[in-house]
C-alpha cells in the first residue's frame, strides 16, 4: 500500500525510535542493574508460564476495583492482540497482503481485532473519564511527593490515553476507510463497517488519503510511543510481566534478609535497595490501590505506598542519565518518603498483595528503617524502651523473664514443663498473651480448652522469648537474630512435636522466619487445634451460640499465612451466624497494632481499629460479637470499642472464650462480658 | 566533755528547709535517751540571724562567703574540717541533693562509716541501730553503730514525726573558716529559679498527678479535665515532666516539689520513693494503677486496681454530668 | 584529652529480690545483673560531651558480678574509645562505695582524664555515693544530682539540681568529678548488631587490682519493709469505683 518515500520514511523513522528507545531501554536496565543483588534466570523457565496465564485471566488486577478491572481488561486483551495487528498491518503497508474480505482464518481474526479495538477505546475512555473526570486519585496532605509528580502523573496518563485512543482509533478508522474503498462492509469487521458508513460518498482520492494518513497514525504512533516508553507508566507493559516472573517465591511472612554493605545494614538510598526494588518503580502503574488498602494512609497520616514507588519513578524520570552513569541519589527520605511515614507502617503487607504488577512497598519502608536504626537515628521513646526491654528481658513489658508464666500458676492443673518432659504440642505463648493482664484471662481459658481435650501440650516457661517478628520488622536485626538464638536455645532443651501459637505474629516468625536459622517443625495456630478439636468431638458444644458474630482475620494469620478457614469452622461449630465484614480473609484490613507500633506512642489520629470497629457495626444492629484470634488485635478492639463509643452495643472476645462458654464450663474462667452484656 | 550529735543545716535564702527541724527533732530524741547534747553545725555566709531559730542546744557557725548555697567543695571541706577537730559520735546530714555531696566526702576524708538514705533511727540494748533503704525502697539495711564517730545521711520526710519546731539555741558558738577555703577549685556561678510557674502546686489544696500509666501525651487531656472538675491542680511524677509533657513547676517528689494537700489523687503512679517523699504527708491520698504491687498504695488512704482512664471517665461522667 | 565514665553492674530492681538464709546479703538466686540506671545517664552525657569538645570517652568497670563485659561493649559501641574492667578476687563480694573508690582513685590518677562521671547513685549504695566519696580520695573537685554540663574555656560547667525546679550552675576547675543525673537527653540505643560488631573487633583492657582492706559499715541484717498500712481497695467496675470514690469525697468536704 505505502509508496516507495513512505516505505523508506518509515524504516528511518523505525530506526530511529528503535535508536532511541534502545538508549532508553539501556539506561533503564543499567539503573536497575545499580540495586542490589541479581535476578535468578532460571526463575524465568519455572515462572513464565503460570505468570502468564495469570496475567491473561487478569487475576491480579480483579483482586480490586471490578469495574475497573474490566475496563483495564479490554484494552489488555486489545493490547495483547494489537501485538499482532500491528506486524499485519505493518506488511499489508509494503507488501499486497491484505486480511480485508477474507474469509477464514482472516476473517475470525479480522472479527477478534474488530471488537477489541471497540473495546479498548471503550475502556481508555472510560478510564480516562475516571482519572480526569471523577478525579478519585488524592494523596493525604503529609504525604511526600516530588514537585514533578502531581502534574507528571496526569500528563503521562493524558498522552498514554491519548496514543491509546489514537493508535487503536486510527487504525479502526483506518479499517473503517479500507472498508468504504471497498464499497461493501465486512461481515468479519461488524464495528468498522458501520463506522465506513461515514464514508460513503467520500471521492476514492480522499479514501486513499485517509487510508494513508490513518496508516500512518496508527504505525507512526507507535514508533514516536516507543521512546516515551522508559518514562512512562506505560511500560508497565514489560516491567511488570518481569517484576512477577522473577519474583523469588519465598512466603510473604519471609522478609528479604538486609541489604549489607560493609558494615551497614539497610538502604539508605536508591542505589542501595535490591534491583527489583527498582525494577517495582518501573512496573508501578500508579494506580493507587496499594493507597487504598493501607491503613495508615486512611487514617490520614503521611504514609502512601503508592507515592513511595511514583516518587522513585519520578526521581529516575528526571536523573535516569546521571543515575544510571553511577551518581550518589540523595536520600530515600528526601526523594521518596518522609521519616514520619516510615514510621507510620504496620507491616500488614496489604499494599504488598494488592499490587498488581507484584511491586512490595512495604520491603522499600522496612529496608529504610533498617538503615535508620543501623546508623543509631533517634527512635521513638517507647520503641526504644520497648527494644531495649526486649534485648534485656526477652520481652516487651519490662518484666523479668521469670515473670512470664505466672498467669499459668493461676490455673488448678499444672501445665508441662516442655523442658521436663516431652509434650506433642509446644504452646509458643507469645509477649501479649503472656505479661498483658487483659489477654492473660483469655489465655487461661485456652489452657483450660487445650486440657479439657486432653490435648497432649506444655510450655517453655521463663525460656521463651518473644519471637522477633515484630523487631525484624522494625529494622532491629540484630536484636531479632538473638532472640532467634535464644528460642532456639530454649527449643533444643525441650521435646515436641509440634508448636501451636495464641498469636499469629509468632506464628508467622516461627513458620517462615526461623526456617532459615535450620528451625523447621509443623507450626500451628490455636484456632486450628481448637478446630480440630471440635470437629474430633473432643471438645463437645453444648450450649450452641445463637448470636451474630462477625471475625476479624490478623494480618499476619490471614493474610501473611492464608489462614481463614480454620476460624470460621470453629463458629460455624459453635453455632454462630457468621457475618462477614466488607474487608475480610485475605483483604482484611489492619488494627494498627503491626510493624511496632503497639510499641511506639499514639500520634493522636484516629487508628484504624476504630475505623474497623465502624465498619462492623455496620452488619447489623443485633451484631454482638467482635470475634478476634490475636492478643494484640483484642488490645486495639478492646479499646477502640470504647473510644468510638459502641461498647455497650458490641462486645469484643477472643475465639477461645466463645468456644469455652459454649462447651459449657462452669470452672471455666467466667466469661464476664456476656454477663454484663445480657 | 558531753556527747554530741551534730546537725548538719540546710537552707537557703535565710531560711532552714524543713528536714533540718526533722534533723533536729531526731537528734534532740537520740540525745536525750544518750545524755548527749545537739550541735546545730551551721556553714553559710552571713548567716548569724538563721542560727535564731535553730533549736538545738549549740550552734555552731562556720561563716565564708564559698558556704552561701552550700556548695560541694566548700560545704564538704568546711565541715571536715569543723568535725575533724571535735568529733561529734554522730553527725546527721540531710541526704538531699546538697547533703548528698558532702556526706560522703566528709566520710572519706575522715574514715568514718557513713549510712546513707537512712529511713529510722532506733535504740537497741544501748546501741542505734540505723535503717538504710535500698534498691528503689525493695530491701531495708539494719546497721549497728558502734562508738567511732560516724555520719548518717537521714532521709528527708523519713523523721517529720520527730520533727522540731524552730525556737532559739542555747549557745552560739563561731568557729574561723579553714584556709583551705580560699584555695578551693570550683564555685557557685548562679543559683537559678525556674520561671515564674502558673500554678504553685505547694498551695494547691486539691492536686491530681499523673504518672507513666498516662501512657501519652495526649491523654493528658482527660487528666487535666478531671482535675477541673474536681477543683484540684495538676501535677505529675518526674518521668513525665523529664519528657517535657508537663513543666518542671508541676513535678512532685524529692528533686521536684514537697505537697501535703487535702486530697492527692494518684493515677497510674507507681510509687517510686522518690516520688513518695514528695507526697506521703498528704491528708488524703487516693491511688489507681494497674499492678497490684505498686508502692503508692503503701502510703496511699483509698486505692483501686483498675484502669486510669475507665475510672477518670467515669467520675467525669459524675462530676460534669 | 579523656573523660572517664564509671559503670556498674547492680541487681536490676525490676526483679523481685530475696533476702539469702544468711540473712544479711541478697539471695543471688534472685538476682539479675544490669548496668546501672544512672551510669548510663553518665556515659550518655560523656559521649555528647566528647562529641562537642573531641575528647575520648575511656569506660571503666570493676567486674565482681563476671558480667561488666556487656555494659563495656555497649559503650565501645555507643562511642567510647577504651573500655578498661578492673579485675580481681571478687568472688561475689558486695564493694562498698568506699571499697570501690580506694579501688579507683590510682587508676583514675594514671589515666589521668580531665573530667569522670559516674551515675549519682546506685540501687546498692548503703555509704554514700561514688563520686563525692572518689572526690574526696582524689581531692578533686565534685558535684552530684547533674543534670547538664559544658565544656567552657577550659574548665568545667556543671548544672546541679537542688528542689523544686532549682538548679546551682556550678564551675568547676579540672579534673573534676560529677555524679550524673540525667544526660541532657535520654541514652541512645545501640542496635544489637553494632554491639556484636564491637565484641569481634575491640578488645577490653584488663587490670588486676586487689581487694581493699577497709573498715565498712557492716550490715546486720538486711529485711524486706514491713506492709505498712495498705490502701483500702475499692473494687468493683470503674463506674462502681467512681461512685465510692465521689462518696468519700463528699464525707470529707472536699466536694
Amino acid at each position: 500500500m505505502l509508496s516507495t518515500p513512505e516505505r523508506i520514511a518509515f524504516l528511518l523513522l523505525a530506526l530511529v525510535s528503535l535508536l532511541l528507545t534502545a538508549h532508553g531501554v539501556s539506561r533503564l536496565v543499567r539503573a536497575i542493574g545499580r540495586g542490589q543483588g541479581r535476578p535468578r534466570w532460571s526463575l524465568f523457565v519455572r515462572r513464565v508460564v503460570p505468570v502468564s496465564l495469570d496475567i491473561l485471566l487478569q487475576r491480579p488486577i480483579f483482586r480490586a476495583r471490578p469495574w475497573v478491572s474490566l475496563l483495564h481488561a479490554g484494552i489488555f486483551f486489545a493490547f495483547v492482540f494489537y501485538g499482532l495487528v500491528n506486524i499485519l498491518d505493518i506488511l499489508e503497508g509494503f507488501t499486497g497482503f491484505t486480511t480485508l474480505h477474507r474469509g477464514g482464518i482472516a476473517g475470525a481474526y479480522n472479527l477478534v481485532a474488530d471488537l477489541l479495538s471497540v473495546a479498548a477505546l471503550v475502556g481508555m475512555i472510560g478510564l480516562l473519564f475516571r482519572r480526569f473526570g471523577l478525579r478519585p486519585f488524592r494523596f493525604n496532605e503529609r504525604v511526600l511527593l516530588l514537585p514533578s509528580v502531581r502534574f507528571g502523573i496526569a500528563r503521562d496518563s493524558a498522552i498514554v490515553g491519548g496514543f491509546i485512543l489514537l493508535h487503536v482509533g486510527s487504525r479502526w478508522v483506518g479499517q473503517a476507510v479500507r472498508i468504504a474503498e471497498s464499497g461493501h462492509s465486512d461481515w468479519s469487521q461488524p464495528t468498522a463497517s458501520l463506522v465506513a458508513r461515514l464514508f460513503t460518498g467520500w471521492e476514492v482520492e480522499t479514501l486513499a488519503l485517509a487510508s494513508h494518513v490513518t496508516w500512518w497514525l496508527a504505525l507512526g504512533l507507535i514508533l514516536a510511543f516507543l521512546p516515551y516508553f522508559p518514562y512512562s507508566k506505560h511500560i508497565h507493559l514489560f516491567m511488570a510481566p518481569l517484576n512477577l516472573i522473577l519474583r523469588e517465591e519465598r512466603p510473604l511472612g519471609q522478609l528479604e534478609p538486609p541489604v549489607a554493605r560493609d558494615g551497614q545494614l539497610g538502604s539508605e538510598r536508591l542505589e542501595q535497595l535490591r534491583w527489583f526494588q527498582i525494577l517495582d518503580a518501573y512496573a508501578c502503574i500508579m494506580c493507587n490501590r496499594c493507597q487504598d488498602v493501607c491503613p495508615a494512609h486512611g487514617t490520614g497520616r503521611a504514609l502512601s505506598p503508592a507515592a513511595l514507588e511514583i516518587n522513585k519513578r519520578y526521581y529516575l524520570n528526571r536523573n535516569l542519565r546521571a543515575f544510571a552513569g553511577g551518581t550518589s541519589s540523595p536520600p530515600l527520605l528526601e526523594i521518596a518518603t518522609s521519616k514520619e511515614a516510615v514510621w507510620a507502617c504496620t507491616t500488614c503487607a496489604a499494599c504488598v498483595r494488592i499490587c498488581p504488577v507484584g511491586n512490595r512497598p512495604m520491603l522499600d519502608l522496612i529496608d529504610i528503617r533498617r538503615a535508620l536504626v543501623n546508623q543509631g537515628d533517634p527512635l521513638d521513646p517507647n520503641l526504644q524502651a520497648a527494644l531495649e526491654s526486649l534485648g534485656r528481658y526477652g520481652n516487651s513489658f519490662g518484666k523479668p523473664a521469670r515473670q512470664r508464666a505466672r498467669w499459668a500458676k493461676e490455673l488448678p492443673f499444672t501445665i508441662k514443663d516442655a523442658r521436663k518432659e516431652p509434650v506433642e504440642y509446644l504452646w509458643f505463648v507469645g509477649d501479649f498473651a503472656s505479661f498483658d493482664p487483659r489477654m492473660q484471662e483469655n489465655t487461661k481459658t485456652v489452657a483450660w480448652l487445650f486440657h479439657t481435650a486432653g490435648l497432649d501440650f506444655g510450655l517453655l516457661y521463663e525460656d521463651e522469648r518473644n519471637a522477633g517478628n515484630d523487631v525484624r520488622r522494625v529494622g532491629e536485626e540484630g536484636l531479632f537474630e538473638l532472640l532467634v538464638e535464644q528460642n532456639l536455645r530454649a527449643f533444643e532443651k525441650a521435646q515436641f512435636r509440634a508448636i501451636v501459637t495464641t498469636d499469629p505474629h509468632s506464628y508467622n516468625a516461627l513458620k517462615n522466619e526461623y526456617a532459615a536459622f535450620g528451625f523447621s517443625v509443623p507450626v500451628y495456630h490455636y484456632t486450628e487445634v481448637l478446630a480440630q478439636l471440635l470437629e474430633d468431638g473432643r471438645l463437645t458444644v453444648r450450649q450452641p451460640l445463637a448470636a451474630a458474630v462477625t471475625y476479624h482475620d490478623p494480618c499476619y494469620l490471614g493474610r501473611y499465612n492464608r489462614i481463614t478457614a480454620a476460624p470460621r469452622r470453629i463458629l460455624r461449630a459453635l453455632g454462630a451466624e457468621l457475618r462477614e465484614m466488607p474487608r475480610h480473609g485475605e483483604n482484611t484490613y489492619c488494627c494498627g497494632a503491626g510493624g511496632g507500633q503497639i510499641w511506639m506512642a499514639s500520634d493522636g489520629e484516629e487508628r484504624p481499629s476504630e475505623q474497623r470497629i465502624r465498619e462492623a457495626v455496620q452488619l447489623g444492629e443485633d451484631l454482638r460479637y467482635f470475634v478476634v484470634a490475636c492478643p494484640k488485635d483484642m488490645a486495639m478492639y478492646s479499646d477502640a470499642v470504647k473510644t468510638t463509643g459502641y461498647e455497650g452495643r458490641l462486645v469484643v472476645t477472643d475465639i477461645a472464650r466463645l468456644v469455652a462458654s459454649a462447651v459449657g464450663f462452669e470452672e471455666a474462667p467466667v466469661f464476664a462480658a456476656t454477663e454484663e452484656r445480657s | 566533755m558531753a556527747q554530741r550529735i551534730a546537725v548538719l543545716v540546710e537552707h537557703l535564702d535565710g531560711e532552714p528547709t524543713d528536714v533540718t527541724y526533722e534533723l533536729l527533732g531526731v537528734a534532740r530524741r537520740m540525745a536525750d535517751e544518750d545524755g548527749a547534747m545537739v550541735d546545730a553545725v551551721l556553714l553559710g555566709s552571713e548567716v548569724r540571724q538563721l542560727s535564731e531559730r535553730l533549736p538545738a542546744d549549740r550552734v555552731t557557725i562556720l561563716d565564708h562567703p564559698s558556704l552561701r548555697y552550700l556548695a560541694p567543695e566548700a560545704a564538704a571541706r568546711a565541715l571536715a574540717a569543723l568535725l575533724a577537730d571535735a568529733p561529734p559520735k554522730l553527725t546527721l546530714v540531710p541526704n538531699t541533693s546538697l547533703g548528698m555531696d558532702i556526706a560522703a566526702w566528709v566520710a572519706a576524708r575522715l574514715g568514718w562509716p557513713l549510712v546513707s538514705y537512712c529511713r529510722a533511727l532506733e535504740s537497741r540494748d544501748g546501741q542505734w541501730i540505723a535503717t538504710a533503704q535500698l534498691f528503689g525502697g525493695k530491701i531495708l539495711a539494719d546497721v549497728a553503730l558502734g562508738d567511732e564517730p560516724a555520719i548518717i545521711g537521714a532521709l528527708a520526710g523519713a523523721f517529720s514525726q520527730d520533727a522540731a519546731s524552730p525556737g532559739p539555741p542555747g549557745t552560739i558558738e563561731q568557729v574561723p573558716a579553714p584556709a583551705e577555703l580560699e584555695q578551693l577549685r570550683s564555685r557557685v556561678i548562679a543559683l537559678e529559679r525556674p520561671e515564674a510557674a502558673d500554678v504553685d502546686i505547694t498551695r494547691a489544696e486539691k492536686i491530681v498527678a499523673v504518672g507513666r500509666g498516662i501512657e501519652s501525651k495526649d491523654n493528658l487531656e482527660l487528666a487535666e479535665q478531671l482535675a477541673q472538675a474536681l477543683g484540684a491542680v495538676l501535677a505529675a511524677s518526674r518521668p513525665l515532666v523529664d519528657a517535657g509533657w508537663l513543666p518542671r513547676s508541676r513535678q512532685v517528689g524529692k528533686s521536684g516539689l514537697k505537697v501535703k494537700p487535702k486530697l492527692y489523687v494518684a493515677l497510674g503512679i507507681s510509687g517510686a520513693p522518690e516520688h513518695l517523699e514528695g507526697m506521703k504527708d498528704a491528708e488524703l491520698i487516693i491511688a489507681i494503677n494497674k499492678d497490684p504491687k505498686a508502692p503508692i498504695f503503701t502510703v496511699a488512704d483509698y486505692g483501686a486496681v483498675a484502669d486510669l482512664f475507665e475510672v477518670a471517665e467515669a467520675l467525669l461522667e459524675r462530676l460534669e454530668g | 584529652m579523656t573523660i572517664a565514665v564509671i559503670l556498674e553492674q547492680v541487681p536490676d530492681v525490676v526483679e523481685e529480690l530475696a533476702i539469702a538464709p544468711s540473712g544479711n546479703e541478697l539471695d543471688r538466686d534472685t538476682v539479675t545483673y544490669v548496668l546501672n540506671e544512672y551510669d548510663d545517664h553518665a556515659l550518655e552525657e560523656a559521649l555528647l560531651l566528647a562529641e562537642a569538645s573531641g575528647d575520648e570517652v575511656i569506660a571503666v568497670g570493676i567486674d565482681t558480678t563476671g558480667e561488666l563485659d556487656q555494659a563495656l561493649y555497649t559503650a565501645l559501641a555507643k562511642g567510647a574509645k577504651r573500655a578498661i574492667k578492673l579485675v580481681g578476687d571478687f568472688e561475689e563480694t558486695w564493694l562498698s562505695n568506699r571499697a570501690t573508690a580506694e579501688i579507683l582513685a590510682p587508676i583514675l590518677r594514671n589515666l589521668a582524664p580531665r573530667l569522670v562521671l559516674t551515675g549519682v547513685q546506685a540501687p546498692d549504695d548503703l555509704d554514700g555515693q561514688l563520686a563525692p566519696t572518689l572526690a574526696a580520695l582524689l581531692g578533686w573537685p565534685h558535684a552530684s544530682v547533674v543534670i547538664g554540663t559544658e565544656f567552657s574555656d577550659g574548665r568545667l560547667r556543671a548544672r546541679k539540681e537542688l528542689w523544686g525546679g532549682m538548679t546551682l550552675l556550678l564551675e568547676l576547675e579540672p579534673p573534676a568529678i560529677l555524679g550524673i543525673q540525667a544526660a541532657r537527653q535520654a541514652p541512645r540505643y545501640v542496635p544489637v548488631s553494632r554491639v556484636r560488631q564491637v565484641m569481634r573487633e575491640a578488645t577490653i583492657e584488663e587490670i588486676e587490682v586487689e581487694l581493699p582492706t577497709q573498715p565498712s559499715v557492716a550490715v546486720e541484717r538486711l529485711r524486706l519493709p514491713e506492709e505498712a498500712s495498705q490502701a483500702e481497695l475499692l473494687t468493683g467496675s470503674a463506674a462502681e469505683i467512681a461512685e465510692r470514690m465521689i462518696e468519700l469525697l463528699r464525707a470529707r468536704g472536699l466536694l
